[in-house]
């Protein structure tokens, strides 16, 4: 890994995230008001808040795709009607707070985590900033724009990981809420004005949608007087708008054409089940010994980097997961009520593309048809045991959590510790036999030359791989050969390229 | 011994063993965590030689390519069983070789890495295939454009120190790696030695806990041979200019250089310059204010000092609306730094800089890991943990006058390499 030569290094003055220590937890609704959770933690000299809606994408109005995510961001980071955004962000600089602002298909987020020197400063500036939005039109020009570029520009042009993605997310969820960016579409954004914002923020942003948290060292009766804050908000809004099933759109490929040195390809399909689910928890541990996030011990990581040397990682995924900053952890409080499988092989060479595809999609079938191994059951149940330990550190990634729980009904780290130890490897397979379908699969991959790679998945022929490099094991060239023609779900009808440059236009 | 008022605020332990190799534990209240950091002082800096750039990231992949005792596969058994988080990092300056797990897990960890630290032994195959991962860690980089403009703006920035080269390398080098196999070893047999590692244990440890391991199972490990020099950078004489062209979409963009001093406790520059960093690009500038929030022609300004072993560079970045504006953009940053080498700053907005400082830093010691992080850096930079006292004591004495000097002093335009990106594509 390296450590960004660029700005990030810089240091000192750059803000990171903030401190830990034991909390009970709480949550409940103020007899008039949002609910709310809090996690004390007395002896912590630093004070977390966040301040989820349960407003997403999922919610956008029909042709104005990043309506929430706009919403959002004219409140997070923009004018008061008290302060400018300039003025806000003078506020902010001497405590060295930062408002972040982020969304998903169904919240969006806004937190922060400030020294208890400045909590009530930074309380104030964060409630004037959600319940008292300036709306102001250089606020709305600079953040639609800022929105189309990134569609336009950096998606389409400096992140083929996350170009990959999110053409997967479209692929598997097309006709569905979820299927759009979170950001918006070119055209949607371009049809969203500064009334559309106003109208979806009194109709959305009501306080049966809210949950607030605090968590840290603050001191006694602030959660209650903060939340108490957002009683000025209309009490109910416009019911949640239901999402329907993920469509099945099995065995589709999608490519998008760019310039690119290597293919990014994501694979994946919808999955029926949450955290609200006993069998998520099974399939959780499937999923980890699959390849868990960013760690070197996942079945294709092992077979794909470390024994053939084809990329640089290779994970897998049962729920949505956005990786938090310099963390290795998820993010938190990116709830959904539809999940999906996810298999991610980071930037691939062409020439080995086709081969990685099918390792992956051989890996996954041997654990559908044979399940997982004893020993691999064991360890990995092992690993989530203690690793689960990792995953809430500090006061914002625990009130991260608790905020998750009391949406899903279920703390998922509490979830895990409680069913591991007597999880069954009978019910982990299960749970794999009933939830992952190979032939449900959905494939996006970025690539400079689609027609060649279209043309070779579709050939019917083995893709056997060349190694430019010497003494590969026999046993794995042996494996190659059954991996090289490993039958590919893909039919010409259903492989489709679009290049890069009209992705996410509409 | 720290006192609570100190930047880093927690008492530590240090201990040198007889071979060179130094251990600091910082006791922090994590109830049953560790983090354990090993710090190689060593990173692309150190590619001194023809062909090599790139090697010590490569290193630290083969740093987890096994021993006779803990093959890769016995290594990461250990580590999947511990439930830890493992991985590491390469930067310039060093190699960071980092494990966060529970407090019981220490013995197993301070013996796994001890083990890999002093008996790496690899194969031909497994070195040859762990180069073509490196070489997909680049291609994962290369649809950034900030990879391509780091490249060409270290490249051009210098002549003689392997500065020269980002840590990930040149791509010609990364693809001749898997034919490097005895440069390896001779790499590990230069650097990977205890007087070129600083262990830092951070958590729910007592230095009593973790010094009779690390003696134990670091003590017979032997020193290295001499090193090879880094080569001194001339001064820059004339400005560079580099255009990069770009394939497809993008925000223009426009990224300079400003040559900057070394790390050092002792002068007010490197602090300075941290406190100029903030008047001119932190969000609320004048210069944020006007070409991000009023005029609206940058979506992004941004620009910093960092901390190195050598002189090294004050980066700016601007991603540019549109392409006719980057001339402005340019001069109106020049225009903004000519202003605070001649007027300084006020009282006021230098007091806000230094309470941002103080309060950024605190929220940076949040948990094990982060304290160990930000330790880290100072060791491999300066060798004690005490440097971070110092050097905030430091930026706590910067003056107008000294901003308004480090301004006039670096920021001139002979001192600067500037990389613009131009996109092809709208």
């Amino acid at each position: 890994m390296l450590l960004s030569i660029a700005l990030a290094a810089a240091g000192v003055l750059a803000s990171r995230r903030p401190a830990a220590a034991s909390p009970s937890q709480r949550a409940a609704a103020l007899p008039r008001g949002p609910r709310t959770v809090k996690l004390p933690s007395p002896d912590n000299p630093l004070v977390a808040i966040r301040l989820l809606f349960q407003i997403g994408a999922a919610d956008d109005p029909a042709g104005k795709d990043g309506m929430a995510a706009l919403t959002a961001a004219m409140l997070g980071s923009a004018g008061t009607q008290r302060r400018s955004w300039a003025e806000v962000l003078d506020a902010l600089y001497p405590m060295a707070a930062e408002i972040q602002t982020y969304g998903d298909k169904d919240a969006l987020v806004f937190e922060g985590t400030v020294h208890r020197d400045n909590l009530a400063a930074f309380a104030e500036l964060l409630a004037e900033q959600i319940l008292t939005p300036r709306f102001a039109d250089e606020d709305f020009t600079r953040h639609r724009q800022d929105a189309m570029d990134f569609i336009s520009k950096t998606l389409r042009g400096n992140d083929d990981e996350d170009l990959g993605k999110q053409a997967l997310a479209a692929l598997m969820f097309k006709g569905h809420p979820y299927g759009h960016p979170t950001a918006g579409t070119v055209a949607g954004l371009q049809t969203i004005t500064l009334a559309d914002v106003r109208r979806f923020y009194a109709s959305m942003f009501t306080q049966d949608r809210l949950i607030v948290g605090v968590a840290g060292g603050y001191p006694d009766g602030f959660p209650e007087s903060f939340a108490a804050r957002f009683s000025a908000l209309p009490a109910r809004g416009k019911p949640q708008r239901k999402v329907p099933p993920a469509p099945a759109h099995g065995g589709e490929v999608l490519i998008v054409e760019k310039d690119a040195r290597a293919n990014a390809v994501s694979i994946g399909h919808p999955l029926d089940i949450t955290r609200v689910d006993d069998d998520f928890y099974s399939l959780f541990l499937a999923g980890s010994y699959l390849g868990e996030h960013r760690t070197f011990n996942g079945q294709l990581m092992v077979e794909l980097r470390q024994k053939r040397g084809l990329n640089y990682g290779d994970y897998a995924y049962v729920e949505n997961f956005i990786q938090d900053g310099g963390t290795t952890f998820p993010l938190t409080n990116i709830t959904r009520r539809q999940q999906h499988f996810e298999i991610w092989l980071r930037p691939l060479a062409p020439k080995t593309t086709a081969f990685a595809i099918r390792g992956a999609l051989f890996e996954l079938d041997k654990l559908v048809r044979e399940g997982i191994p004893a020993e691999g059951f064991q360890a990995t149940r092992e690993f989530l045991l203690h690793y689960v330990d990792l995953w809430a550190q500090d006061p914002s990634r625990r009130l991260g959590y608790a905020i998750d729980a009391l949406i899903y009904g279920k703390d998922i780290i509490a979830e895990l510790k409680a069913r591991l130890p007597s999880m069954t490897k009978v019910q982990v397979d299960r749970a794999i036999r009933k939830h992952l379908d190979p032939r449900r699969l959905t494939i996006a991959i970025v690539s400079d030359d689609a027609k060649a790679l279209r043309a070779e998945l579709l050939s019917g022929k083995p893709t056997p791989i060349t190694y430019d490099t010497q003494d590969t094991p026999a046993e794995v060239l042996a494996q190659d050969k059954s991996i090289a023609g490993f039958p590919l779900p893909i039919t010409a009808s259903r492989i489709k390229i679009v290049p890069a440059g009209v992705m996410f236009e509409k | 011994m720290t006192s609570q008022k100190s930047a880093f605020p927690f008492a530590f332990a240090e201990k040198v063993l007889g071979n060179g190799l130094r251990i600091f534990v910082v006791p922090y209240d994590s109830p049953g965590l560790v983090a354990y950091y090993s710090v190689v002082r060593t990173g692309s800096r150190n590619e001194v030689e023809p062909g090599k750039s790139g090697f010590a990231h490569f290193f630290e992949h083969m740093m987890f390519r096994g021993t006779e005792r803990y093959s890769t596969e016995r290594y990461n058994a250990e580590i999947k069983a511990m439930g830890a988080d493992s991985n590491a990092f390469t930067a310039e300056d060093m190699t960071v070789f980092h494990i966060l797990a529970g407090k019981s897990a220490l013995a197993k960890v301070v013996e796994i890495e001890a083990d890999r630290f002093q008996n790496l032994k690899y194969d031909d195959a497994s070195f040859q295939k762990e180069a073509r991962a490196v070489l997909g860690e680049y291609n994962k980089g290369s649809s950034d454009p900030m990879q391509k403009m780091e490249e060409a703006l270290y490249d051009h920035a210098f002549v003689a120190h392997s500065y020269k080269h980002t840590t990930i390398g040149f791509l010609r080098d990364i693809e001749n790696m898997p034919h490097q196999f005895d440069y390896s070893r001779q790499f590990f047999d230069r650097y990977y030695r205890p007087d070129n590692v600083i262990l830092l244990v951070v958590g729910d440890v007592t230095a009593d806990a973790v010094v009779p391991l690390v003696e134990k199972a670091y003590g017979a490990w032997a020193r290295g041979p001499a090193r090879p020099p880094v080569p001194v950078e001339p001064p820059q004489m004339l400005e560079e200019r580099i255009t990069v062209p770009w394939k497809g979409a993008s925000l223009p963009m426009l990224f300079v250089g400003y040559r900057t001093p070394a790390f050092s406790t002792k002068s007010l520059d490197g602090p300075a310059l941290e406190v100029l960093g903030e008047l001119l690009f932190a969000e609320r500038s004048r210069l944020h204010k006007q070409l991000v929030l009023d005029e609206q022609k940058v979506e992004t300004l941004e620009g910093s000092a960092g901390r190195h072993v050598d002189p090294n560079l004050f980066l700016v970045l601007a991603r540019v609306k549109q392409s006719q504006d980057m001339a402005t953009v340019e001069s109106t940053i020049d225009k903004e730094i000519a202003r605070i080498a001649a007027q300084g700053v006020d009282e006021k907005t230098l007091g806000e800089v230094l309470s941002h400082a103080r309060y950024a830093f605190a929220a940076q010691l949040s948990t094990p890991d982060h304290v160990a992080l930000v330790g880290a850096e100072f060791l491999a930079l300066d060798g004690r943990l005490s440097a971070i006292d110092e050097y905030f004591a430091r930026l706590a004495q910067v003056t107008s006058a000294d901003v308004q000097r480090v301004a006039r002093t670096y920021f001139t335009p002979r001192n600067r390499t500037v990389v613009t990106l131009q996109p092809e594509a709208p």
